[in-house]
């Protein structure tokens, strides 16, 4: 029997060895793959989300939990493949032409892999192209990030670009406000990293 | 009052002391400049400072890479971007337009062991390769023919780590390994300290400190104030009392929202908070309140309005702000963060008039 309790509070901690030996010995119980993922180390990950909303936890307590969670994914992978598990959706996330910025976009990667979605990470100066092809492969939000003034503008460009299509474009970054998504009728904000896996959440639902 | 010199303005405000009118100071993206030089509205390499009548000259004199003589190396190079290896053995993207934090590309360093092969043994205070001594001494002294407040300007403990190892290592080394963030914090701030001393006993001391440490980003510091207190604030507090001892105040850089760190950073000793960056939820207002009195306030003027050339939105931030923050004389003015390409020149020109003359006792 899996003490799911002891694996959510390895990944809260993010104690990275307790997490691999906790997955090892209910993968050797054959434990049901959905229970670990969505009774064990899913529900730690948006915990840790929903601390650092409450600024109880920062990056560093939001990385090492990442990180002790990739540990024990790393030994379900390919038994998660062999299962035919879908995952929630798969979300692209890039920042947008002209802008370089990484962190911010790294941590919405990182927790919205954590809540359980397939993530598409297209890096920076990401062109309209590198958004189509996101969609190509399957991505059905594209989140965009932007840290400078200057940059904000191509996610209207972004949003425009595929208004009447079904994918859903979500925005956020340093100068972005709901104001300026509803401006440009992008289809949600997300405040914070954990704001953005709450968004795409909602678009899914309401999909 | 009769009219005082930028250095008595801001020396004075450092102490709270009664001025003829604010200072102001201000940073510039190199393409905003370029910009209004290529308009005719400012001369060929003109000094933002003397051009516009600012109070304060910053002069950077210390190399603190790991091998302060390494050229960037071109990796890869696009329309927009190049992709360079720097001498902290970083692999940065770059924007060729503009000035900002550039893409983590990768990191020779990533934890302890290749630090203390790759980075620790070369942090030596060699002088010849880490001082630009000519530029300091040339900046000093135009600082004091034009009667400008004039400060050394360096990197604190926790922007010189990043570049070396990227932000995530650091971030995660400060939860996985915090001895290993210890020597590093460390090293570098005995280095701070051993440049200063050497530089300032042969080309004499500045007006004041000011010190780049950005901890924060949108909504949060990078690490919780308990951990700035044990990782981060020894450093800050032995490099203040150190400029304290030579009777130097000294200024904080701290992008992003850092509030939750700022009672520990007057604790460390810190004489000014700048950037105050509205974007990344900081309010002058809210900190000129509960900090004005203690510590000096440069910055927190809402760049937005700035770019967008929007001037009576620059009036509404400026009559909202400064008859408020002017009470404590603590108050210098800067944009919250700086003067984007999108700027006109007049518009700069209205922004800083109008503040001044707000800012008029």
């Amino acid at each position: 029997m899996t003490d799911f309790a002891a694996l959510q509070a390895a990944v809260l901690k993010g104690n990275r060895n307790d997490v691999k030996d906790i997955v090892q010995q209910a993968i050797d119980n054959q434990e049901d793959i959905n229970a670990i993922l969505d009774r064990g180390m899913i529900p730690a990950m948006r915990e840790i989300g929903e601390r650092f909303s409450r600024n109880e936890a920062y990056v560093p307590e939001l990385l090492i939990a990442a990180r002790a969670m990739q540990a024990g994914l790393t030994l379900l992978e390919p038994l998660i493949a062999a299962s035919g598990r879908k995952t929630l959706g798969k979300v692209a996330v890039g920042t947008v032409k002209g802008d370089l910025h990484d962190i911010g976009k790294n941590l919405v990667a990182i927790m919205l892999k954590g809540a359980g979605y397939d993530v598409l990470d297209l890096g920076v100066n990401c062109d309209i192209g590198k958004f189509e092809e996101a969609v190509a492969q399957g991505a059905s939000i594209l989140a965009c990030s932007s840290l400078l003034t200057t940059t904000m503008p191509y996610m209207k460009e972004v949003v425009e670009h595929f208004k009447g299509r079904k994918v859903k474009i979500i925005i956020g970054g340093a100068p972005v406000t709901q104001d300026y998504a509803d401006e440009i009728g992008a289809d949600g904000y997300g405040e914070d990293a954990n704001g953005a896996v709450k968004i795409v959440d909602k678009l899914f639902q309401e999909a | 009052m009769s009219e005082l010199t930028g250095k008595e303005r801001i020396s004075r405000q450092l102490k709270h002391l009664p001025v003829d009118r604010i200072g102001v100071f201000e940073a510039f993206w190199q393409y905003t400049m370029r910009n209004w030089e290529n308009q005719g509205k400012v001369p060929p390499n003109a000094c933002p400072v003397e051009h516009f009548g600012l109070d304060m000259l910053l002069c950077e004199p210390c190399n603190m890479r790991i091998h302060p003589q390494a050229q960037d190396q071109v990796i890869s190079e696009d329309e927009d971007t190049v992709t360079l290896l720097d001498g902290n053995g970083a692999t940065l993207r770059r924007h060729k337009k503009h000035d900002t934090t550039p893409e983590h590309v990768d990191f020779s360093i990533k934890e302890r062991k290749q630090w203390l092969e790759l980075a620790k043994p070369f942090l030596t205070a060699d002088t010849a390769t880490r001082l630009n001594r000519e530029a300091y001494r040339k900046a000093r002294q135009r600082a004091a023919e034009k009667g400008l407040f004039f400060c050394w300007v360096g990197v604190n403990v926790f922007e010189l780590m990043h570049p070396i190892c990227g932000h995530e290592n650091m971030l995660l080394g400060m939860a996985l390994d915090p001895e290993w963030i210890e020597d590093m914090v460390n090293t570098y701030s005995e280095l701070i300290l051993q440049l200063q001393q050497e530089l300032f006993a042969a080309e004499g001391p500045p007006d004041g400190i000011w010190y780049w440490d950005d901890m924060g980003f949108r909504g949060r510091p990078f690490m919780s104030p308990d951990m700035y207190r044990e990782l981060i604030m020894p450093a800050h507090r032995k490099t203040i009392d150190y400029a304290h001892s030579l009777g130097l105040p000294v200024i904080m850089h701290s992008c992003g929202f850092i509030e939750p760190l700022l009672p520990y950073m007057v604790e460390a000793g810190i004489d000014a908070l700048q950037a105050i960056e509205i974007k990344a939820g900081m309010d002058l207002l809210r900190i000129d309140k509960q900090f004005g009195e203690k510590i000096a306030l440069i910055g927190g003027l809402d760049a937005r309005p700035i770019a967008n050339n929007d001037l009576p939105g620059i009036t509404r931030e400026l009559e909202s702000k400064i008859p408020i923050v002017k009470k404590n004389r603590g108050f210098i003015m800067h944009s919250d963060h700086s003067i984007p390409e999108s700027t006109e020149y007049e518009t700069y020109l209205y922004f800083k008039e109008t503040g001044l003359k707000l800012g008029t006792y």
